[in-house]
């Protein structure tokens, strides 16, 4: 089982939800008003009445094959807007 | 009396209300105020002036110089994008110059709502129907702007991101804060037409309420203000004069049109302070969108750290002396 951690603008949630859901995930977290630091700036909510947003943190465990699945469509969303996506290993309780 | 003007101006409730906000990061007090409430009062405050703009353009109609002005007020925001297009094409990549010349070519409800304010407290008559310019002056920059990333920065884009009429329709009409202004007239409209009982009932919240959701407001974005500052030394010197002299020239040009339009003193103010004013609400949502080459930091510092406060603080007054000099029948 992977776990895959994605953090990204609130504002390219539904196309991030998009690629998962035509990957087929069995289901995905997703916590918004994420805030923080990028590689360039401060993220934070003090923009949030204009619609900008702060980050969203979607968490997904899935096996590997739907990882792959989804890895292009992903990279290519985050490559363009920015925002970071990691795999790692996840094992169940 | 400019000077007298710029204290009469300082001296009201959302403006103090404003530095109160810029004093709190300075001073590094722990005055915060939870994200959701600034999105809810910036809802309210453009349902608020779209619903009492609709109503005040429901009575004077489309007659006389309605039509005429929402028309010019149209053109304007085709028109300054493209003059601050050429102008920040001297210094920055297309991207950053489309977004930032789309941000100024549309206008900031808050800045125009400020003006309003001033406006009554110096008991000059102005018109309701220029709500309605203000709604119809948001979606054209965004076009313009959007167009100009289209045409003149297609070759630096990647194939899959070439941009598409639906993207560009979606996002300058359908945007969050152009669909509420935009309906919230025509509700304004349509229950002042034929509902009078709705408009009584709306009275308590659109009305009396306004007020102090502005002052509400207008302390977070003091706050918010305040803490875009430091964006400005990122953005470099070029920008931060593009933020302060470009209103100066904008509004200029804003009074000309008036007095051509034969406008009178307050909907000359308006409309100079619309054509002044930067975008910070509707543009950097659909520009993160459609535009993410370009930086953020650069078109919100600009338009929120430097040319609202001088717009509110500095800006309306002056333009207002601009309008008593330039309309000779204003002063």
């Amino acid at each position: 089982m992977k776990r895959l951690d994605l953090i990204f603008s609130e504002r390219e949630l539904d196309a991030i939800v998009k690629v998962l859901e035509s990957a087929g995930v069995p289901g995905y977290t997703v916590m918004k008003h994420a805030t923080g630091r990028g590689p360039e700036t401060i993220v934070s909510e003090d923009m949030e009445f204009s619609g900008l947003g702060a980050n969203a943190h979607v968490i997904v465990f899935c096996d590997d094959e739907i990882i792959n699945k989804i890895r292009v469509n992903v990279r290519s969303i985050l490559s363009y807007y920015g925002g970071v996506a990691y795999v790692s290993e996840a094992t169940e309780l | 009396m400019e000077a007298n003007l710029v204290l009469q101006n300082v001296l009201t409730p959302p403006v103090l209300f404003f530095f109160l906000g810029i004093v709190a990061v300075v001073l590094r007090s722990d005055l915060e105020i939870p994200a959701p409430l600034p999105k809810l009062f910036s809802l309210y405050l453009l349902l608020a002036i779209g619903f009492k703009g609709g109503m005040e353009l429901e009575k004077s109609g489309f007659g006389g110089q309605v039509l005429p002005t929402v028309c010019s007020a149209i053109a304007m925001s085709l028109l300054i994008p493209l003059i601050c297009f050429g102008i920040l094409r001297l210094k920055l990549d297309v991207f950053n110059s489309a977004a930032i010349a789309a941000a100024y070519g549309s206008i900031s409800a808050v800045t125009f709502i400020t003006a309003e304010s001033f406006l009554e407290s110096q008991n000059i008559h102005f018109d309701g129907f220029m709500v309605a310019a203000l709604a119809l002056m948001e979606s054209p920059a965004i076009i313009v702007g959007l167009l100009l990333v289209k045409i003149a920065g297609t070759k630096n884009r990647p194939d899959s991101r070439e941009m598409k009429w639906s993207t560009i329709i979606r996002e300058s009409l359908l945007n969050g804060s152009v669909y509420l202004l935009l309906g919230s007239l025509l509700i304004g409209f349509l229950t002042a037409a034929h509902n009078p009982i709705g408009v009584e009932k709306m009275q308590p919240f659109t009305g009396k309420l306004f007020y102090g959701a502005e002052c509400f407001f207008l302390l977070d974005m003091g706050i918010v203000a305040a803490q875009r500052l430091p964006g400005l030394k990122k953005a470099g010197s070029f920008l931060i004069f593009f933020a302060v002299l470009i209103p100066l020239f904008n509004a200029f040009l804003g009074v000309f049109v008036a007095k051509a339009l034969m406008l009178g003193p307050g909907n000359a103010l308006l409309f100079a302070v619309l054509c002044a004013s930067a975008s910070y609400l509707a543009v950097p949502a659909a520009m993160r969108m459609t535009v993410p080459e370009a930086k953020a930091s650069y078109y919100i510092s600009t338009t929120l750290g430097l040319t609202f406060p001088f717009n509110i603080v500095i800006g309306i007054p002056l333009y207002m002396g601009l309008v008593n000099n330039i309309i000779p029948s204003a002063g």
